[in-house]
């Protein structure tokens, strides 16, 4: 099933005084329980190109569609609550609350959603044992490790059910261990429970276990494969 | 909301140092302001029940023709009737009849122009408390010949002791000149210096046989029981001795009433500017939280936490610093004024005796109503939202996708 349909998607950073061309013209569709690269050398417009279909930024032209709703069209505060009931993101700096614990800072995202308590203490303890981190709940981030951290941002991202994950860079700032646990909690995530994952990245380690590497140059679409793994 | 209430409050926390100085600044800052407060609404409060006890009383009696040309022959034409209603009114705390005169007090050195009080002196103990007011020597009740009541101030200005002989000089009725000599009984002080030097009370029986034919009772004092019944009671009297001129306290004294308006302007003012200062250094705390937490705002904008929980969130941060700054500033300012209030705070040493010369005693008991602390709640969290709104507008406006990967 098409979960994101973008139809010439272009973004032109300082339209008026020195434009430089971001996303040209991107026509790109993901299905549902996809597990995607999206890679290119920096400026290549990786990041940008998640903004979009993150709904965190809009496009100088073009549409995208989450499902069947075009987002570009959407107003500010509704495409925050967009975001909040669809979409996942995990970033590259974790970003999670340091006055939270993990299991809080799981938990905080169901809160915005207003999910019944009961239901979200019992979710925030489901995650993050599927993260691993079923010994780690009542602490705080800064006596988590880097990996750690970036387990409870997964926790979080699936906390809210969203219909993907968008993560950008999730192991540029991981030691090969750590950005290995990650990959097998994500990728068990996305073959068990058929949830679809979304990065922008340079790690190789990323881009050899992607089942779909698209490569974005000069933030055109220079090739779009697809893997058995 | 109890979740925003929580990370608020956390947040305050994050940086320790930087929200302790902060809220200590405005625990000092309000407890100075609220001390000042005290310390001023204390000597307004002093001057004026000082004022009404020892000087112009609540209300005062006088012929018309007395206030236009202060001759002596100007008196209550039927004080006796006037007097029966004060002793029958329930209201009233005490009267005392004055005979007043304006003359010379001389000496063998010197001599200077003075008022001259003319007193039943049992009456004027009852209504002024003027024998408390004694410093040395006795008061007129039951001295021998013409003895003469005399300030401090004129008693050091003009080397006078109890004992001491000196002239009064003054018109009759008649409007002819007479002189008499007393004998000081007593050296008197009351707040205001400028009185103390200008006034000398002798007893109505001693001034009599000077002043002509019969006793003239020129001013009338009245102290009612409590100052609320002040005003109803002036209108009775006005009703019921429509020939004479009656006066409440504030019509006799204006400027007692505007002080005391005055100084509650005044301490708001000195609060406004105190809040005012105050809330600069919240903007800058909060704003270096802000620009500290950019990009964990960004990560909250993303994952959906819609901007009126973001401004909340700021706003409720703003609040607590504020808050608990201001309750230490207030536990300061209570503990310290009831702490002053017993003891009084001694004025004197730092400004001599000019603060007695205008009226004000020179010991100072601080003292604030409760409501002034609610209202400076209101006013202190009316601060804390205004304060917030800068920094919360500055969180507002930053883009999600650029904060979170702000370095």
């Amino acid at each position: 099933m098409k979960i994101i349909r973008t139809e010439k998607l272009s973004k032109i950073y300082n339209h008026q005084s020195l434009p430089v061309k971001a996303l040209n013209q991107v026509n790109l569709e993901f299905e549902t329980g996809e597990f995607t690269a999206i890679v290119g050398p920096s400026g290549s417009g990786k990041t940008t190109f998640l903004n979009m279909i993150g709904g965190l930024d809009k496009p100088t032209e073009g549409q995208i569609f989450i499902g069947d709703t075009e987002i570009t069209s959407l107003s500010d505060s509704k495409l925050i609550d967009f975001r909040l009931h669809n979409i996942g993101f995990v970033f590259q700096s974790y970003n999670l609350l340091p006055v939270l614990t993990a299991k809080e800072n799981v938990s905080f995202i169901m809160l915005l959603q207003k999910t019944n308590p009961k239901e979200m203490d019992a979710r925030a303890v489901e995650l993050l044992k599927q993260v691993g981190l079923e010994d780690k709940m009542d602490v705080r981030p800064s006596k988590l490790s880097g990996g750690q951290q970036q387990r409870v941002a997964v926790a979080r991202a699936l906390a809210s059910k969203p219909r993907f994950i968008l993560a950008d860079e999730p192991t540029a700032n991981l030691d090969t261990q750590s950005a290995f646990n990650l990959l097998d909690i994500m990728l068990r995530l996305n073959k068990e429970e058929n949830i679809t994952l979304i990065f922008s990245t340079h790690d190789q380690r990323v881009i050899d276990r992607a089942r779909r590497v698209i490569t974005l140059v000069d933030g055109a679409v220079d090739s779009d494969e697809q893997f058995e793994r | 909301m109890k979740v925003l209430l929580k990370i608020s409050w956390l947040n305050v926390w994050r940086n320790t140092r930087r929200s302790l100085v902060m809220i200590v600044a405005v625990s000092i800052g309000l407890w100075g302001g609220i001390f000042v407060s005290a310390l001023s609404s204390g000597m307004m409060l002093q001057r004026f029940d000082l004022s009404v006890k020892q000087h112009i009383s609540h209300i005062q009696v006088q012929n018309p023709e007395f206030l236009k040309d202060r001759h002596i022959k100007y008196g209550i034409a039927d004080w006796d009737a006037l007097k029966k209603a004060l002793q029958a009114d329930p209201v009233i705390a005490g009267f005392s009849g004055r005979t007043l005169a304006g003359g010379m007090l001389a000496t063998a050195n010197m001599s200077v122009g003075i008022s001259i009080i003319g007193i039943d002196a049992a009456n004027e103990a009852s209504t002024t408390g003027l024998d408390d007011n004694i410093l040395e020597g006795n008061y007129i009740l039951d001295e021998g010949r013409n003895p003469v009541l005399i300030g401090k101030k004129l008693a050091d200005k003009i080397k006078l002791q109890p004992g001491s002989r000196l002239v009064l000089t003054f018109q009759n009725i008649e409007g002819e000149l007479v002189s008499a000599s007393f004998r000081v009984a007593g050296i008197y002080q009351t707040s205001n210096g400028i009185y103390d030097e200008s006034h000398v009370y002798v007893r109505q029986s001693d001034l009599e046989p000077y002043v002509g034919e019969g006793s003239t009772i020129n001013q009338v004092a009245i102290v009612a029981t409590d100052i609320e019944q002040v005003q109803a009671l002036g209108d009775r009297l006005v009703k019921q001795f429509p020939e004479y001129s009656i006066r409440t306290w504030d019509d006799i004294s204006p400027e007692l009433a505007y002080l005391q308006e005055m100084a509650g302007m005044m301490l708001m003012i000195v609060l406004v500017i105190i809040l005012f200062a105050l809330s600069f250094g919240l903007v800058n705390t909060m704003l270096m939280s802000v620009f500290e937490r950019t990009r964990e705002l960004g990560m909250l904008m993303a994952v959906g936490m819609n901007r009126k929980k973001v401004f909340a969130m700021i706003m409720i941060e703003t609040i607590f610093l504020t808050l608990m700054g201001a309750f230490g500033g207030m536990l300061l300012g209570f503990v310290s004024i009831q702490l002053f209030s017993k003891t009084g705070i001694d004025m004197a040493a730092v400004g001599g005796d000019s603060l007695n010369d205008f009226g004000f005693p020179s010991v100072v008991y601080p003292q604030l109503e409760l409501s002034f602390f609610f209202f400076l709640m209101v006013l202190v969290i009316v601060t804390a939202v205004l304060t917030s709104i800068y920094p919360a507008l500055k969180a507002l406006r930053l883009k999600p996708a650029e904060a979170v990967r702000k370095e």
